[in-house]
């Protein structure tokens, strides 16, 4: 079977029934993509194929022979990030970080599919994807700043929703 | 029928730091040949934010640029001991033993560079990466010269260890709880309030809106902050109206062995949330910071479980409030039940969840 | 202050967005070995005829027991005083669904399954409880060696007390008695990263033991002491956690997989699967709680009686800390002069509970502000201003007797009044936490002061 995995023609040299997380991970070694469940029910495994977002731990390699397939490692690096990438940081989008690489591709995904920076829209779209740390609004603060085409100035991080200094303490 | 809308409000506190004390941490810091700072700690960062926090803490005790910071937290080997990630205690307490740290590592820079301006240390002060003659701007030597010349002119290593342990409070009267020293080293303090909606067809609750106040001391990182609150109060909401592990406790069946069968709350979930932030500083913590991140899911509970009441009439005091308890509670209202039994000038609620009603005998409040 | 005060960029925010923060599960080692466990498929029983032979006799499959343990039970607390109750593996008996039994590694995931397919044991069942309040039944069936509850406390006590003033003056003064009991749930921590660890046998005789953990130290005190190693012979590798909330100060996994690492003299790797982290791994505590409060009709708090019940599940692990933690903070953010509180920790058959993010203080928030809005619409009262008028003040005592310092319920709550719009009468709205005096130093606290500045 063959992958092009960020833009690399890959020979896969595991079992058809292998998951797609499992070559990814095991075989690849390319670790962004979460073991979080392999149910199929927290996200954190999320990649792209041909540009659709999907759970790899539920997705046999043999059935997508011959697909391209996006990592984080495919949206940008450190020194190139993507505007996705950007957005998590700028916003501290991630706390702990492990759901952080499933739910950045869902919201590529997202962002390619044409999506807006409403707030139920992407409440409905990354709805799935479970993350125990931030309680979801920086998550979709950075998707929405994504979607309205913002910059991102990394030496500082975008201004929260907390006022703070109220109540006339001495 | 109809879905019906209820506020309901609670105010809590919650101590920082291990219950009683007596959880040490310690860190230790060096210092580069051109001046960048290493830190040594062993302090978990579940997401948290501990090597923000602590690299934060560094830069602003010695007077250097955050990016000057690496944090290594990774081994035990480099790290000395940190009680560890749990209890509100890795801004509160761990952060105060790399802020002793970064102050003795702070001293040893004034030292050397005295001696390099020839000016006594005690007139010198570390801005922005310079130490600086204070009333006299232009005598100044930059901390890498001064790290320069620790290394290759005077043989020294610039270093500092720093150490942070309340003494453990003693009961010393069992029978009371009667304490030697005070169990808590600060106390952080939170109101909030939360606006539901019950649809009393269904008995499902939503939460729409929280309101939040919390006193943090000092918000070492304001973004941080705002995350544990926010974090916080949606683990608050899951406590309040999703999560179990047992559905049918006592029971033990149908326990849910994915996130397909345990509701753990969703994006879709998330109400509207507004946070105000207090600063009323510590005087054990780094800068004056309490602990924020347990208590950020405490006060959600009991304010969903008043406004559901003020909304359809019932209380649920079993969490979580599911659609099924909240029928039940209606439909037990609907055939005229439920109401707090009165007895004299007692007022006894939930009496069928009291252990008296299940034979233990434990003589319990003025109804026993 | 330039650095303290900040939305500086987080240290590790780059890493996170582009994938290369290294967790465990994403340190890669040759030849590491799978783990897996045999665990109890019933809730409470004695157990004989432990079987590991066929799994060992399977090529490359490594087992250990009960028998492997060099210190099988050892007190995760017991520099508080909280002696050891809970075995390593479980050893003649189990008492409660998916308590490990055996541990083996195998060279792939699925040899390891194989082998804990092939480990038998009998289990004579035995009555198994479930219910906080029935365990605690003085007809209940014994399940635990040292009794249905706990009784370790200070003097051996079998319960934590609180007791502050007269309590049976406050009651008898009382206009009004509200009680009310209040039973949150057990629930999950469900980090996004399951348990994990790798354990790698160095060649000087050293074990580098990678793991989530939330306290390197502690995990390696444990590791340590179940080994009966010093400290020099273990290296904790971690800091960086995929998720805690308290489930990860349990060492779950450390050393059952540095006792592997040792026998198989090879790497291994040991990660639970959601099932297991939803079914096997510690929950937060289900909690039962009475509350009594003897109040005035204008809305004095005069005392409180409590009960509690802390379901410890299976062993007592940091029930006993969580409950004494609990009953330090009883009387949430006000002042209550009078006190009678009596907390058990109790035993049933449920997954051993742990901390969990609000440990101990959690069950009571919920149970003594739902208790408030209660007692507020009992009497006709203002929620925001009956919790004013109790809120706790500088020289108000706490329930060990110990003077707050610096309380802030006052501004938090005018915070939040103010935010939601609620009308205050000018006697509340400017309300500050400043020493009692005047109207809101009542009769029943006259006495009850203490002197801040005294700690």
């Amino acid at each position: 079977m063959n992958l092009t995995v960020n833009g690399v023609d890959t020979t896969i040299e595991s079992g058809p029934l292998t998951s797609l997380l499992d070559v990814l991970r095991e075989e690849l070694g390319i670790t962004s993509a979460k073991a979080g469940c392999e149910q199929g029910g927290c996200g954190a495994c999320t990649v792209l194929v041909n540009g659709a977002s999907r759970r790899s731990c539920l997705t046999p390699v043999a059935s997508i022979d011959g697909a391209a397939v996006t990592t984080v490692e495919g949206l940008g690096s450190p020194e190139h990030m993507s505007p996705v990438q950007q957005a998590f940081t700028h916003h501290y989008a991630a706390q702990c970080g492990f759901c952080t690489s499933g739910m950045m591709m869902a919201a590529q995904a997202y962002i390619e599919g044409g999506g807006s920076d409403d707030h139920e829209a992407i409440q409905e779209a990354l709805g799935g994807h479970v993350c125990r740390c931030t309680g979801y609004v920086k998550i979709i603060d950075a998707v929405a700043a994504v979607a309205r085409g913002e910059s991102f100035d990394l030496s500082v991080t975008a201004a929260g929703t907390a006022m703070t200094n109220i109540g006339g303490m001495a | 029928m109809a879905v019906k809308t209820g506020r309901g409000f609670a105010a809590i506190e919650y101590p920082t730091g291990m219950n009683q004390n007596g959880d040490p941490s310690q860190a230790w810091i060096k210092v580069k040949p051109d001046g960048r700072i290493d830190v040594f700690a062993g302090t978990s960062d579940i997401g948290n934010g501990s090597k923000t926090i602590q690299s934060q803490i560094v830069a602003e005790t010695i007077g250097v640029p955050y990016e000057w910071i690496t944090y290594d937290n990774s081994n035990t080997d480099s790290s000395p001991v940190c009680t560890g990630t749990f209890a509100s205690r890795a801004t509160f307490v761990a952060g105060k033993a790399v802020e002793k740290a970064a102050e003795n590592v702070r001293q040893k820079i004034l030292e050397i560079a005295g001696k390099e301006l020839e000016i006594d240390p005690s007139d010198l002060e570390i801005i922005d990466g310079e130490v600086i003659a204070k009333g006299a701007p232009q005598k100044k030597i930059s901390v890498p010269d001064v790290a320069a010349a620790a290394t290759w002119g005077y043989g020294e290593l610039i270093t500092g260890t720093g150490a942070q342990l309340k003494p453990y409070a003693t009961i010393v009267e069992p029978e009371t709880g009667k304490v030697d020293l005070p169990p808590h080293s600060a106390i952080s303090y939170a109101s909030c309030a939360a606006e539901v909606e019950v649809d009393d067809e269904t008995g499902t609750v939503t939460v729409t809106r929280l309101w939040q106040c919390y006193d943090v001391g000092k918000a070492i990182n304001p973004t941080l902050v705002e995350g544990q609150i926010e974090g916080g109060a949606v683990q608050g909401l899951g406590l309040g109206i999703l999560e179990n592990c047992y559905p049918y406790y006592p029971s033990v069946e149908h326990r849910g062995g994915q996130f397909g069968a345990y509701l753990v709350p969703g994006m879709v979930d998330l109400p509207q949330i507004d946070t105000l932030i207090i600063e009323n500083p510590s005087s054990d913590g780094p800068y004056g910071a309490k602990g924020i991140g347990e208590m950020a899911n405490n006060a959600q509970p009991p304010a969903i479980a008043t406004a559901v009441f003020d909304a359809v009439g019932v209380w649920v005091t079993e969490l979580p409030i599911t659609p099924e308890r909240v029928l039940r509670a209606l439909q037990e209202k609907a055939a005229g039940g439920g109401a707090p039994k009165r007895d004299g000038k007692t007022v006894i609620f939930d009496s069928n969840l009291s252990v008296n009603t299940v034979g233990t005998g434990i003589a319990f409040g003025a109804a026993a | 202050m330039k650095a303290v005060g900040a939305r500086v960029p987080r240290y590790d925010g780059i890493a996170h967005a582009t994938g290369r923060t290294v967790f465990v599960d994403d340190v890669r080692i040759p030849g590491t070995l799978w783990v897996k466990a045999f665990r109890s498929p019933v809730h409470n029983a004695m157990m004989t005829n432990l079987d590991t032979s066929k799994a060992e006799a399977m090529k490359g499959v490594h087992v250990i027991t009960s028998e492997s343990v060099p210190l099988l039970e050892y007190g995760h607390l017991s520099a508080l005083g909280i002696p050891a109750d809970e075995p390593l593996l479980a050893k003649d008996e189990v008492r409660y669904l998916g308590q490990p039994i055996a541990v083996v590694a195998a060279p792939s995931e699925e040899a390891a399954m194989a082998a804990v397919a092939a480990i038998t044991a009998d289990f004579e069942e035995q009555p198994a409880l479930f219910d906080v309040r029935k365990a605690f039944d003085a007809d209940a069936p014994v399940i635990h060696d040292k009794g249905n509850w706990y009784t370790h406390f200070e003097d051996e006590m079998d319960r934590r007390q609180i007791r502050k003033g007269n309590i049976e003056e406050a009651f008898d003064r009382a206009d009004l008695i509200v009680q009310g009991v209040y039973r949150p749930a057990a629930i999950e921590h469900a980090p996004i990263e399951t348990q994990v660890c790798q354990v790698v046998p160095e060649a000087n005789g050293r074990l580098t033991i990678y793991s989530c953990t939330q306290a390197l130290y502690f995990s390696m005190g444990v590791v340590a002491a179940h080994l009966q190693l010093p400290l020099n012979k273990l290296k904790v590798v971690g800091g960086t956690v995929g998720g805690g909330f308290g489930g990860k100060v349990d060492t779950a996994t450390e050393t059952m997989c540095a006792l592997l690492a040792q026998k198989s003299g090879k790497p291994v790797k040991w990660r639970w699967t959601r099932e297991e982290e939803f079914l096997c791994s510690s929950t937060r505590a289900p909690w039962h709680m009475e509350v009594a409060d003897a109040v005035t009709k204008d809305g004095w708090i005069l005392g409180r009686k409590m009960l509690t019940l802390h379901d410890a599940g299976a062993y007592s692990r940091f029930s006993p800390y969580g409950l004494t933690k609990h009953s330090f903070h009883h009387t949430g953010a006000y002042s209550i002069p009078n006190l009678e509180f009596n907390g058990y920790v109790v035993y049933t058959n449920r997954t051993p509970t742990t901390a969990m993010r609000g440990f101990g203080v959690t069950s009571v928030s919920f149970a003594t502000e739902t208790h408030m809005s209660r007692i507020a619409l009992e009497l006709g009262i203002d929620p925001f201003e009956l919790r004013l008028k109790n809120a706790n003040r500088i020289g108000d005592t706490s329930p060990n007797q110990i003077p707050y310092t610096d309380p802030s319920t006052v501004p938090t709550i005018l915070a939040i009044a103010d935010a939601v719009g609620h009308d205050l009468t000018p006697e509340y709205a400017g309300m500050t936490p400043a020493p009692r005096s005047g109207d809101l130093l009542p009769e029943h606290l006259v006495g009850q002061l203490g002197n801040p500045e005294a700690h």
